[in-house]
């Protein structure tokens, strides 16, 4: 470890014992003061190779070889579109071909052997398995997570519906009870020779007695289950996540177009002005480059000047009269 | 147009409370006495001698020209102007909320759905300004503005005024600095539906992070906030830009993927917000062409306004509901506490 040096400033382990090496993805490595020097901006370039580079993209170098840690970066990218899984394959002989061609992408782009080619060579698998690609991603993450919680949901759901039937029974059966006992009570006061006080007090007793075992009818509350089977807890105790609001099955978007009213005639759209064959915006100033650099084109003045042109060009002389017609009358009324 | 069937303009709104402060106004709520509804009352401050050389105040002037036009679900109404004495009043639909305060709430959750829904109800109103050749050219969270029924209008028209003419200049020195557009931070004087499309892209990445994507604390640094995120631009991706009146050259950067600052979004959002944010403005996309993203038609579907989250205290009768104008890059820090992601340059 004694020869880890700054290919920079050549500062060694030895004489500053805090010397940290940070590598970025082009594998050349950086000590921790250089970095701060050479990219004061965030970002600029590799004073080995002239790579543009980033500063967040600098990482501490794990292994001594660099381009070990090179390599480790270029195959996370790589495998990151690379996930096919054994299941994918009809045949062991078709997998190990793939696992070969992962390799041989990584190797010709650790040694900058025909990097062009190879990128182009990730392009093409990249557009072929597009599809594919998608569904391993979202299956291999969310599957298990969510059939599980699925399950959790689905016996909590259980649960509470249980324990609802359950308070509803238990509540009714004890209104009929009371039912009971108070006609019981009438009965006995009507028909019975006993004194009224004693049967009172009698039926008091046999009340209270009833009501305490109902409390100890009550049934068991199963412990509702606090964490997920993962090991993490339901959402008490931390405040910093709430839960996501359930979504629920609304109408999807779809677009419709504004409708504007020129009151007959439409003017052409600004696509129609563009378009080469368009012949109005030999009449209007040309935008200059400036111009056009911040967004302004020719064919937006000319669409507006079209549209105040054509807003009401077909109204008729007919309806003007009827409405002054509409209006007259009520003048009339006024004066 | 103020037709107060037969009561005094003075008497037709009954003051119920002060509501909030900026540069040029004092608003409050109050009754609508004809309507019997609630409204917002914007009174144009008399100004100082200088403001007043021109008779009336601009951006009132400005609001109550384009406004009392304009007729959009998603276009804050101009009901009545009225005046009394010496002011000039202008009286608005009652808002609750505006969408800085949902996103700086950190008690509320903003899902794909919700984004989605305050997305298309902005573009919506956005489509029908630019279709009129209005730019509304201060788009930020703080004007657009949420009532209780969760539908969301565009508001405060100060600097809105129409564009398209081929030979006036227009003054680069719009839009709240966060939400500026590059082309205009390089001076451009000849601008496009553009500029109010980068600061749809800069609010709904907003939306995403709670935090401002390019919190520039100057023109430049805005710029540089900006390219560092979106690289450099390049004479095949913006043409001209050097011809721009105040262009300088920055350090090349290369481009970062949207992906990695919004680790969260799905594929479609980046895409959306990829053609929003574009440096040219020529490419970015028009407000049309984003309502017809394949993000606003694909599942999840919006989320319906009555169930849109509201803070808990959308009734709260403070001055808070209203924060000044300009909002301070500390507050913002401070409040947001753990939940949000620091962008790290």
């Amino acid at each position: 470890m004694d020869d880890l040096v700054c290919p920079r400033c050549k500062t060694t382990k030895y004489r500053n014992p805090s010397l940290k090496l940070l590598v970025n993805v082009c594998g050349h490595a950086l000590c921790e003061s250089c970095v701060e020097l050479l990219f004061v901006k965030g970002s600029g370039a590799c004073p080995e190779c002239g790579v543009a580079l980033r500063r967040s993209g600098f990482r501490i170098q794990l292994f001594e070889d660099p381009i070990v840690e090179k390599e480790v970066d270029i195959r996370r990218r790589i495998l990151r579109d690379y996930c096919k899984r054994e299941s994918d394959f009809t045949s062991l002989r078709e997998y190990n071909d793939y696992l070969e061609e992962v390799e041989t992408v990584v190797f010709n782009l650790v040694n900058n052997i025909d990097i062009i080619d190879t990128n182009k060579r990730i392009e093409q698998y990249k557009r072929d398995n597009k599809e594919s690609l998608a569904k391993v991603r979202t299956q291999s993450k969310f599957n298990e997570e969510l059939l599980e919680l699925d399950a959790i949901l689905e016996e909590e759901k259980m649960r509470s519906e249980m324990m609802r039937l359950e308070a509803l029974r238990v509540e009714r059966q004890e209104k009929l009870r009371k039912l009971k006992s108070h006609e019981a009570l009438i009965d006995d006061l009507m028909f019975s020779e006993t004194d009224a006080k004693s049967i009172l007090a009698s039926h008091k007793s046999s009340k209270a007695n009833f009501e305490y075992d109902v409390q100890i009818d009550v049934p068991k509350v199963v412990p509702a289950p606090v964490a997920f089977t993962s090991g993490i807890g339901f959402g008490s105790g931390r405040t910093s996540f709430l839960p996501v609001p359930k979504s629920e099955e609304v109408p999807l978007f779809s677009y419709e177009e504004l409708k504007l009213d020129f009151g007959g005639l439409h003017p052409p759209t600004i696509d129609e002005l563009k378009s080469t064959h368009s012949k109005y915006l030999n009449h209007v100033k040309a935008a200059t480059t400036p111009e056009v650099a911040g967004g302004f084109h020719s064919s937006i003045a000319c669409r507006r000047a079209l549209q105040d042109a054509f807003a009401d060009i077909t109204l008729q002389p007919k309806l003007i009269r009827k409405m002054d017609e509409l209006i007259e009358p009520m003048d009339v009324d006024a004066s | 147009m103020s037709e107060n069937g037969g009561l005094k303009s003075d008497r037709r709104y009954e003051k119920i409370e002060f509501l909030g402060e900026g540069q040029f106004a004092t608003v409050y709520k109050a009754k609508d006495l004809v309507e019997n509804k609630i409204v917002a009352v914007k009174k144009i401050k008399v100004g100082s001698k200088a403001e007043f050389n021109d008779g009336v105040n601009r951006t009132a002037l400005r609001e109550i020209k384009l406004q009392q036009e304009l007729h959009h679900p998603n276009i804050l109404g101009l009901l009545d102007v009225f005046g009394y004495r010496s002011n000039i009043s202008l009286v608005f639909d009652f808002m609750d909320i505006d969408l800085e305060v949902v996103i700086k709430e950190s008690k509320i959750v903003l899902t794909p759905a919700n984004i989605k829904a305050y997305s298309i109800m902005t573009l919506k109103g956005l489509e029908y300004l630019h279709s009129h050749f209005i730019l509304h050219r201060d788009l930020k969270p703080n004007n657009l503005l949420i009532d209780s029924k969760g539908v969301l209008k565009i508001g405060d028209f100060g600097l809105a005024r129409y564009y398209g003419s081929p030979n006036r200049q227009y003054t680069h020195q719009v839009v709240t600095r966060w939400y500026r557009a590059p082309e205009l931070l390089f001076g451009s004087r000849m601008y496009g539906d553009g500029v109010d499309m980068f600061a749809v892209g800069c609010i709904i990445a907003e939306l995403l992070l709670r935090v401002p994507l390019f919190p520039g604390d100057s023109d430049l640094g805005q710029l540089t906030k900006i390219f560092d995120v979106l690289g450099t631009p390049t004479e095949s991706n913006w043409a001209g830009h050097r011809t721009l009146p105040d262009f300088c050259e920055f350090k090349p950067c290369p481009a970062r993927s949207l992906r990695d600052i919004f680790t969260a979004a799905p594929d479609d959002m980046i895409s959306l917000l990829e053609s929003l944010l574009r440096l040219n403005p020529n490419e970015r996309s028009t407000a049309t062409q984003a309502l017809q993203h394949s993000f606003f038609s694909n599942k999840p579907g919006p989320t319906p306004g009555h169930l849109l989250p509201l803070p808990s205290n959308v009734n709260r009768a403070v001055p808070d509901d209203k924060p000044s104008l300009k909002r301070k890059l500390l507050e913002a820090t401070d409040t947001t506490g753990l939940l949000v992601k620091k962008l790290v340059f």
